[in-house]
Formats: C-alpha cells, structure tokens, sequence
C-alpha cells in the first residue's frame, strides 16, 4: 500500500465513529450528556472531549464488582432520554439523583459509581490530565516547597 | 557432573541473595545464584516504567480479572496496572493461611528489592539488647559494635539519602542530602520542636538517591518505583548489586529454578549441595557447592530447611532446638492518625517524592512504659488534596470542575511501624502429604498480635492524635485498625539466631549451629523485630556472613 492510499485508510479510520462495546448507541448518548454535566469544557475541554464515556463502557464492566455494574446498567435506563433534556433540566434531574445516591453504599449508588468512573476516566486521560490538571511524566527531581502560581492547576498524581 | 560444581549456591536473588552474590563473586567464588522466579532483566524488562496513566489499561485501575487471579497481592497499596506483573500469580503459589495471612511476594530475579518500601534505618543497642534484658525469646548473639562497621559497608555501596537521625535509638549513617520537606512538613516539624523534648519529625532514610553514585540516580521524582527505576536511582538487586556479581565474571544466575531442598551428607556433617525442580520443565538437578548461603525470604528458606529431613534431622535441617519454624514476625502499622491544614495555601511542591517524613521512637527510649514493651515510629505524609477530593461529594458542573482542578487544602497522613514481640506460638509449618506442582510441601502459617502489640497500637494512636493537635492541624480522626500479620511485609524470625543450639537455629554469623557450612541471611534470622524497617540489617548481616564464610573456607575449617 503506497504511502497516499495509507493516509486516505487512516483519515477514515480517525473519521469513523467510535464503537461501544458494553453499552448500546443511545445508552452512550446519555452517558455522555451524563459526564459532561458532571465536567463540563471550562477553561479545559469537556469530558466527553476525552472519550470518558469510552473510558466507562470499557472500565465498567471489566473493574466494577458485579453489585455495581447491576445499579449502573439500571441507573443508566432511568437517565434514558437525558441527552434530549433542555439543560436546566438535567442538571436538576442529575441534582436529585445525587441527593438520592449519596446517602447509599458505593455499589448501590449509580451517581458515585458514575462520578467515579468520569473523574477517573477525565483526569487521568491525556487531556485531563494535561489540560485540565498539570502533569509531568518525569519530574526530573523534587522541589518540597515552592510558592503557588496564580491560577496554577493541580497535579494530575 | 562438572558445570554443577560452584564453590558456592545463594538460594535467592533478592535483597539478601543479590549482596551475597556481590560479596562471594567479589571473593573470588564461583558462584550460582537460584532464583524460583522468571528473569528480570533490569531497565529493559521495567515495561511499564514510563507509562502515562492513560497509556495503562482502564487508566491503570485493577480489573476483577487481575484481581481473581491476584485475590491476596492486589489488597496491596502498591497493586495496579503498572505493577501488578511485578506480583505473584496468588492460585499459581498457594499457601494455607491457618490464621489469616497476606504474604505478598514477587517471584523473579531480584524478588522484593524491586517492590520493597526503601526505609533504611539502623538498630542500635536499644534493639539488640532488648530481648536479654527483658526476658523475652533470646538475645541477640551480636550487639551494634558487630554490625555498624556492615551498616557502613552497605549504606557507601547503595546509597541511600535521608536527614540524618543520629539518635542512640537511630545511629547515625552515611547518607546523602534528605529530599525536601513539603511546606507543611517544615511547619509541623517546627511546632514539634515547641511542643516536645523527645518528638521530632525528619526526613526518613531511604535508599533513592537525592544525588548521582557511581552511574546512578538522582531520582526523577516519578514515584513508580515498584514499576522499576530505570534511572537506577533506587536499590535494587538488579540494579546494583548483581551487576557488580556479574562483573566479576564468577556469577551464574540462573532463574525458573525452584529449590526443594539441601543435600545432606550425614558423614561429614556438612550440606554438598541443593536440589533444584526446574519450574517448567519440573524436571530435578543437583548442584554442589562447598557452602549454601539461603536468602530466598523469610517463609521460603526456613521452608527449604524444614523440607531437608533424614536420620540425623527428622524435623528439619538444623532444627536440634525444635525453633525452626518458630517465632515468626511481622510489624504492625494499625495506629495512626489523620489531619488536614487550612493555612500555607500560597505553598506547594513539584515532583514526586518517593519518601515519607518519619517520627523516631520515642516510647521505651529513656522511659519506661507501664503498658507496653518496645516501641514504634511513624511514617508521616503530607500533601494537598487533588481531584480525588471530589469523587466523594455530590457536587458537579463548572464550578465544580473549577475548584477541583486548583490545590485543595492539605492532608495528613501518619501510621506507626511497631515493634511484635517474638511468640513461640506463632509460626509455619510443612504439610509433607500434601505436595504442590513442584513436588515440594504446603507451607501453613499462623501468626495473630498478642497483648502487647494491641496495648502499643492503642498508645500509637493516641500519641498520633496528641502530636497533630500539639501541632494545631485540623479534623484531627485517631485511627486504631486491625491488621491482618503479613501487612506490613516485613516476615521476619522462623530460624533466629541466638547463641546456644539448644534455643537458636543459627549462630552470630548466621550459620547453623549445627551444619556449618550453611548460612541464612535473610529476615528469618531475626531475633526481635525492632521497630525499623529490616531490609538493611539483612544486607549488612549478609555482608557481615559472607566475609565469615569465605575466611572460614579459605582456613579449610568450612
């Protein structure tokens, strides 16, 4: 394959949407508008910028014990249609859920298990990790105490 | 028959096993070292070492897959993504835990000096005077004159870093410049000299080089140590002390070889050798060697010799006192407290720094305590909260995602190291019926705290929570956790050295009493367990046997 017939493969490789593989097409729509209410763009790109609803369908059923995949797929099912809510309305819809949630163990609380698996996903992804908060692969040392820039971000780890 | 005669075998290739190497190959023997676990080559097989957190598998979480397979070794606080090759297969490698045990343990070529927590502190006589003077188990055969010249010996060769403590409970060492103290960390040190006479807070011994030795280091500030450093700014068997075996041309290493047990020659009293079971193949090889040096851990070597029987040791390999197996320990760390502080929020830090802050002992030092024997330090940790802080609320939105992204205020973090007591009651055995791939017994363990342990957890924690208020930090939370014995990976004891056969397994020298011409040199030649983290003292004990040995052999007296 010349290099030109490469290149037009992989443009449309990059162009093509990406595939879920636990949950279906519009429980990925949801999920979405699901994180990015969670962490919206603010002066650094939204979660779903960094694939975090990706980040989920993978995590979820592969890290979560079974007790807390069975309260995030029905969790899940009662936020159908989310995503087609005007905006006030989700974040009362999620504000409630939340109240709920809260006050319940972690596996049986569909707004922990997802603010988790969104901030894990967000913030250790490349954007979220480097855009949101600051990150250095290798340090290269450490300094113990340094005066706080303004308006400096947060160490990712 | 001649390509497996080596003047001498270290069993292990760990902490111990990696300096006897350094020291018998720098003798001039030839020497072969046995590893049960597959090669790990150092730097080019550390795979995960400079990995982003989103270059790992679900962003380096732990998946129910790695934790089915790994149900004890990934309740580890170093356990994810990125390290969990660095851990034993826990259904692969059973052991029967008569009384709950957490044996976490890594089978490759360096063993736990790959994964092992750094802390380098000294005993002093405080430590080994203890148990003859109050009585408990036996006393030490060696005193610090013994062994501070082999602490000496040691700390030049690996390098390690730390502020020095140079107390009589914490003998000073020859150390490189500490890592710097955190904002927080400078500002409870300096309450700490208001508040107390016999409390301080430095920076701990550790063996991560603040600056470059020999080729070495410094730190990068990455703190994915257990990942391996490809800086080698670390200790690690692979990264400097088998490098120096092999270049010495005398070193065989020779991984996948799992020992079953020693030969021995009833005529001449003396061990010729080991028998090895290849882990692969499964196939048996004997291999000679005028002296055996085990350092394969704690649970494995006294395992070795327990599973060496025969007319003259029906109950072990020089086990005529009845202790071998007996008197295991482990640290306890279930006390702690802690804090958080709302001022220095104009400070903050950059880099990873791979130490904690430590308190020395101060209980038992110069005082005597009415509930408790012995004593504890603690490891301390400060740092400001990061967007963790809000995984836990019901917050979300912009200005949510605003206040996260900034430093939060900070957090404190400290757990005492104390001291176990040796208990005769408290120990591994073999189940010779019941025989594993390898043809080689079931360990069974059983270990519980006794009434000290639980009277000292109780001060540890109160003694935190007087520290963070004599400080002024806020939210001050005492905690006083069970532990589960194995925790603090520190297994300790099992074949302890002492000075009359009839009560010890090994000698001053780490010898058997009874077979001399073999050596233990890892943690099962403990005694008492002090409060320092161990891994030090074996090495310099290590140093200290091998000299022994070789002179001894070069005398023909071996």
């Amino acid at each position: 394959m010349g290099s030109a017939a490469l290149g037009q493969v992989l443009t449309a490789f990059a162009a093509a949407p990406r595939k879920a593989t636990t949950f279906s097409e519009s429980e990925m729509r949801t999920l979405r508008a699901l994180v990015d209410m969670i962490l919206p763009a603010t002066d650094s790109p939204a979660a779903s910028a960094a694939d975090t609803h990706y980040f989920i369908d993978l995590a979820i059923p592969a890290c979560a014990t079974p007790a807390a995949q069975k309260t995030f797929r029905s969790g899940l099912a009662a936020f159908a249609g989310f995503d087609q809510l005007s905006a006030d309305k989700q974040v009362a819809k999620l504000k409630s859920r939340a109240a709920a949630d809260m006050p319940l163990s972690y596996d049986e609380s569909f707004f922990r298990i997802l603010k988790d698996y969104t901030m894990t996903g967000y913030f250790l992804s490349e954007i979220g990790a480097t855009q949101a908060l600051a990150y250095e692969r290798v340090p290269g040392g450490f300094w113990g105490d340094l005066p706080l820039q303004p308006n400096q971000k947060a160490w990712a780890i | 028959m001649g390509t497996q005669t080596y003047d001498a075998i270290v069993v292990g290739s760990g902490m111990s096993g990696g300096w006897a190497a350094k020291e018998l190959c720098e003798k001039g023997l030839k020497t072969l070292v046995l590893e049960r676990g597959q090669q790990l080559r150092h730097v080019t097989d550390y795979t995960t070492a400079l990995k982003d957190p989103w270059q790992l598998p679900h962003n380096n979480r732990a998946t129910n897959a790695d934790k089915a397979a790994q149900p004890i070794q990934s309740t580890l606080y170093l356990y994810d993504q990125s390290t969990k090759g660095m851990f034993v297969d826990d259904n692969r490698y059973h052991y029967e835990q008569a009384k709950p045990f957490n044996w976490y343990r890594g089978y490759h070529v360096g063993g736990r000096s790959l994964m092992w927590s750094r802390h380098v502190f000294r005993f002093s006589d405080l430590d080994f005077e203890a148990n003859g003077k109050e009585g408990v188990g036996v006393d030490w055969p060696i005193r610090y004159a013994d062994i501070s010249p082999w602490y000496d010996y040691v700390e030049k060769f690996i390098g390690a870093s730390g502020e020095n403590p140079a107390l009589p409970q914490l003998p000073k060492q020859i150390l490189q410049p500490p890592f710097e103290m955190t904002a927080l960390e400078k500002y409870v040190k300096g309450a700490f000299e208001k508040a107390f006479t016999d409390r301080r807070l430095i920076c701990s011994s550790i063996a991560v080089l603040s600056r470059e030795l020999n080729g070495r280091g410094p730190c990068q500030g990455r703190n994915q140590c257990a990942r391996g450093c490809p800086y080698s700014a670390y200790f690690s068997s692979n990264g400097v002390t088998l490098p120096a075996a092999a270049a010495t041309g005398n070193l065989t290493l020779q991984p996948d070889s799992v020992v079953h047990s020693l030969i021995y020659d009833e005529a001449k009293n003396r061990v010729t050798g080991v028998r090895v079971v290849d882990v692969n193949t499964l196939k048996t090889t004997e291999y000679f060697s005028r002296i055996v040096f085990l350092c394969a851990s704690t649970l494995n070597s006294t395992s070795i010799l327990l599973n060496t029987r025969g007319k003259r040791f029906p109950n072990g390999l020089g086990n005529d006192s009845g202790e071998l197996g007996h008197n295991l320990m482990d640290h306890h760390n279930g006390g702690g407290a802690t804090a958080s502080y709302s001022g220095l929020l104009d400070r903050y830090y950059r880099g990873r720094r791979s130490t904690s802050m430590y308190i020395p002992r101060f209980r038992n030092v110069t005082t005597h305590e009415e509930k408790f024997k012995r004593g504890y330090g603690y490891e301390f940790y400060s740092g400001r909260n990061n967007w963790t802080r809000g995984v836990e609320t019901a917050d979300f939105g912009a200005d949510f995602k605003n206040e996260i992204t900034r430093p939060g205020t900070w957090s404190v973090y400290t757990e005492g190291y104390g001291e176990t007591l040796p208990r005769h009651d408290n120990r591994i055995w073999l189940s010779h019926d019941k025989l594993d791939k390898w043809g080689i017994p079931a360990l069974n363990v059983s270990m519980s705290y006794g009434d000290n342990e639980h009277a000292m957890a109780q001060q540890m924690m109160e003694d935190a929570v007087e520290m963070f208020k004599a400080a002024k930090l806020e939210d001050v939370q005492g905690f006083n956790h069970p532990v589960t014995p194995g925790s603090v990976i520190h297994e300790m004891g099992t074949a302890r050295m002492g000075r009359d056969p009839k009560t010890s397994v090994l000698n001053s020298h780490n010898q058997l009493h009874a077979v001399p011409n073999v050596f233990v040199t890892d943690g099962s030649f403990m005694v008492s367990s002090p409060t320092q983290n161990p891994s030090l003292t074996y090495m310099a004990l290590t140093a200290r046997a091998a000299d022994f040995a070789v002179d001894k052999l070069k005398r023909g007296e071996l």
